[in-house]
């Protein structure tokens, strides 16, 4: 089978390129300055101490076994434990803890852009070249050059400190106290991580509305770029669409233009914008860094910016691993539903 | 790793630009620069497109704006704290404030420098740094392309192996890595060291794909044949045959260096306390202006960000409408 092939051939690929990220990353933290030993002994520490602590650390040892370490590790998924900022825990649990956070931001934001981008993109298709059409190509290429570091500011101050209403910062309002685990049949199960989801699982709707409270302005921020991108995408494409001779046969079988257009227009107009969905989750990764920085939203990005200004080397591997490995299976998916969709692309 | 991603393809003509002159248009044997440009169909196409032109407009005023700055203003006085000689925290003008409608246009910082004059200097680091940045990726990206292209076999295998594995991080979070390993007293220059790695994968995938077309012409094969070597041939025909792509790149690429050295000094990566980039003062206003309603700290220096941006995307975006639709494929 054709396609299978396609898909063990862009997953062998796969190999050597995180082999390339994981080496890449150990050579940009074994360049940077900054001593981990003295870092984790601390400033005050002897000589004697930081040398102890750099042994137990194993950064005594020739730098090719250290590599070598390193690669093992990483493809155990494991990466030691933080130095300063969630001092001595588990870099695995840091992540376990900070992804679904950043997950649930990402998957707000690209909600966002679907639900205002699509029908902007139908729009300005279906009245080429009016004003709406106009308004809305300028509006996304406004929406591109609007960087996330002004528009979540200028939100924050509009809503939360001169109408003051919504929340400035964080995730939940902080009197509310969430378990850690949830009851189902009977059985204790762990939380998902996602505030939204786990509210609703807990039955706390109070909770809930709290927590998409604190959500919407920076799902919004985040999905800005979205937005603009996927209206692009659905108009370009369903201009396309529309000249197509299946469209001209729908309408003269006396087809409403209305149902030819949401019929047979945008559901094949669809395909390549769900393929920029996809694509531009690199971008929303980027956008979370800034988005979490604004908003004070403890996810991953945040902890990357807290890790490398800290010098917690462990944290930073497996965070920017992590955040590569995702990008790579995503671009991966990505490329795999488009040949699916479009079998020219496989050859 | 994949190089086979699908692109924008904009169909739609701008009001006015019309494909059908296209076809018509004259394509006279001019001689001189000057005279191909204007036979260009390309270059009509792009001046007749009203975004296109809003576009360039908006980043000439931007080049007027931070030359007029440069050397118009003394950088130590907006570097260093002026408390004591002016008022800290201070309204922009017109804005509940008894200030004269020309002191400190856009108000002052908490260091009571004046944001108006903040804002033009912000324009020269802006695009200074993303000139070096953008020009440097690009010459490296159009190298290391064409020499993959040409030479084909392990060096093209060796060089876009490389550049997928830059490619497998999302670009700031490759940039926020790179800049780890630079001293901080870099300032900006690790900003744009980090920044030109991430670019320059992309011009050099834009560049190949560009490269090995042009290769597959059978004029190239002639080239060879009448003893050619290898330099004169990558930059006499392969070279200017990558151009198109690679301006309409450098440009959409302009606009998102911009706002990457924002975003990396916002973050506290990139430009020194007291230096007057956008980022910085972006961040400055987060930090002492969202909870006590001081908007004028982050509404400027951002205003002047995005514009400038905007600015660069709709050239960018005008030049790769009036390109030649086989080129467009190449740009992503």
């Amino acid at each position: 089978m054709a396609s299978l092939r396609f898909v063990v051939k862009r997953l062998l690929l796969l190999v050597p390129v995180l082999f390339g990220v994981a080496t890449l990353v150990f050579a940009i933290l074994h360049l940077a300055p900054g001593d981990p030993a003295r870092i984790i002994a601390g400033q005050r520490a002897s000589t004697e101490q930081v040398n102890q602590v750099r042994r137990e650390l194993g950064l005594t040892r020739p730098l090719y076994i250290q590599y070598l370490d390193f690669l093992t590790d990483a493809a155990r998924f494991d990466f030691g434990k933080s130095y300063s900022i969630s001092q001595g825990a588990p870099v695995r649990g840091v992540i376990a803890d900070r992804l679904p956070v950043t997950f649930e931001l990402a998957i707000f934001g690209q909600l966002a852009g679907i639900f205002i981008g699509l029908p902007l993109g139908v729009l300005s298709a279906v009245k080429q070249d009016s004003m709406t059409d106009h308004l809305t190509r300028v509006g996304a290429l406004s929406g591109i050059s609007i960087p996330i570091f002004w528009s979540g500011p200028l939100l924050i101050l509009l809503f939360a400190t001169y109408l003051g209403v919504l929340p400035t910062s964080g995730r939940i309002e902080s009197t509310l106290f969430l378990p850690t685990h949830w009851e189902f049949m009977g059985r204790q199960l762990p939380l998902t991580g996602m505030i939204t989801v786990d509210t609703l699982l807990l039955g706390r709707f109070d909770a809930f509305v709290s927590a998409a409270r604190h959500l919407l302005m920076p799902s919004l921020v985040i999905g800005i770029y979205s937005t603009a991108l996927i209206s692009r995408m659905m108009r370009s494409s369903m201009l396309e669409v529309v000249r197509q001779d299946y469209m001209r046969t729908a309408r003269a079988k006396g087809q409403g233009a209305r149902i030819t257009v949401m019929k047979h227009g945008f559901r094949n107009a669809l395909i390549p914008v769900v393929t920029i969905i996809g694509i531009q989750f690199g971008t929303l990764l980027g956008g979370a860094v800034l988005t979490e920085t604004v908003f004070g939203i403890n996810g991953m990005g945040l902890t990357i910016v807290r890790a490398i200004g800290a010098s917690d080397y462990p944290v930073v591997q497996g965070t920017v691993l992590t955040f590569a490995l995702l990008f790579t299976l995503v671009t991966l998916v990505v490329d795999i539903t488009y040949g699916y969709l479009d079998p020219r692309i496989q050859q | 790793m994949s190089a086979d991603t699908p692109t924008d393809t904009e169909t739609g003509s701008a009001p006015g630009t019309g494909t059908d002159a296209g076809g018509g248009v004259d394509r006279r044997e001019t001689r001189g620069f000057l005279g191909r440009l204007r036979a260009s169909p390309f270059l009509s196409d792009l001046l007749s497109n009203r975004l296109a032109v809003v576009g360039l407009a908006i980043i000439l005023a931007a080049v007027v704006v931070a030359v007029y700055a440069r050397f118009g203003y003394d950088l130590n006085a907006l570097t260093q704290s002026r408390l004591g000689t002016e008022v800290a925290d201070r309204t922009p003008p017109g804005w509940i404030g008894p200030a004269a409608w020309n002191q400190h246009l856009f108000g002052t910082d908490a260091a009571a420098r004046d944001i108006y004059k903040r804002c033009l200097f912000g324009a020269w680091l802006a695009l200074k740094f993303g000139t070096i940045t953008v020009s440097v990726s690009t010459v490296l990206g159009v190298s290391l392309g064409i020499i993959a292209a040409y030479y084909g076999d392990l060096t093209d295998n060796v060089v876009m192996r490389t550049m997928d594995v830059l490619l497998a991080f999302p670009s700031l979070l490759l940039a926020l890595a790179l800049v780890a390993i630079f001293p901080r007293e870099l300032g900006l220059w690790r900003a744009v060291v980090a920044l030109t790695l991430v670019y320059t994968p992309r011009f050099a995938r834009v560049v190949r794909g560009a490269a090995l077309t042009v290769l597959e012409d059978e004029y190239v094969d002639a080239t060879v044949a009448l003893g050619a070597a290898d330099p004169r041939i990558l930059a006499r025909h392969v070279l200017p045959n990558t151009l198109a792509p690679v301006t309409v790149q450098s440009t959409l690429n302009f606009g998102l260096a911009i706002i990457d050295l924002a975003a990396l000094s916002f973050l506290g990566f990139g430009a020194q306390a007291g230096t007057p980039s956008w980022g910085l003062m972006l961040s400055r206003g987060v930090d002492n202006g969202l909870l006590t309603g001081k908007w004028w700290l982050s509404f400027f220096p951002g205003l002047l960000l995005a514009v400038t941006v905007l600015g660069f995307n709709l050239l960018g975006d005008g030049m790769r409408d009036a390109l030649d639709p086989r080129m467009r494929e190449a740009i992503d």
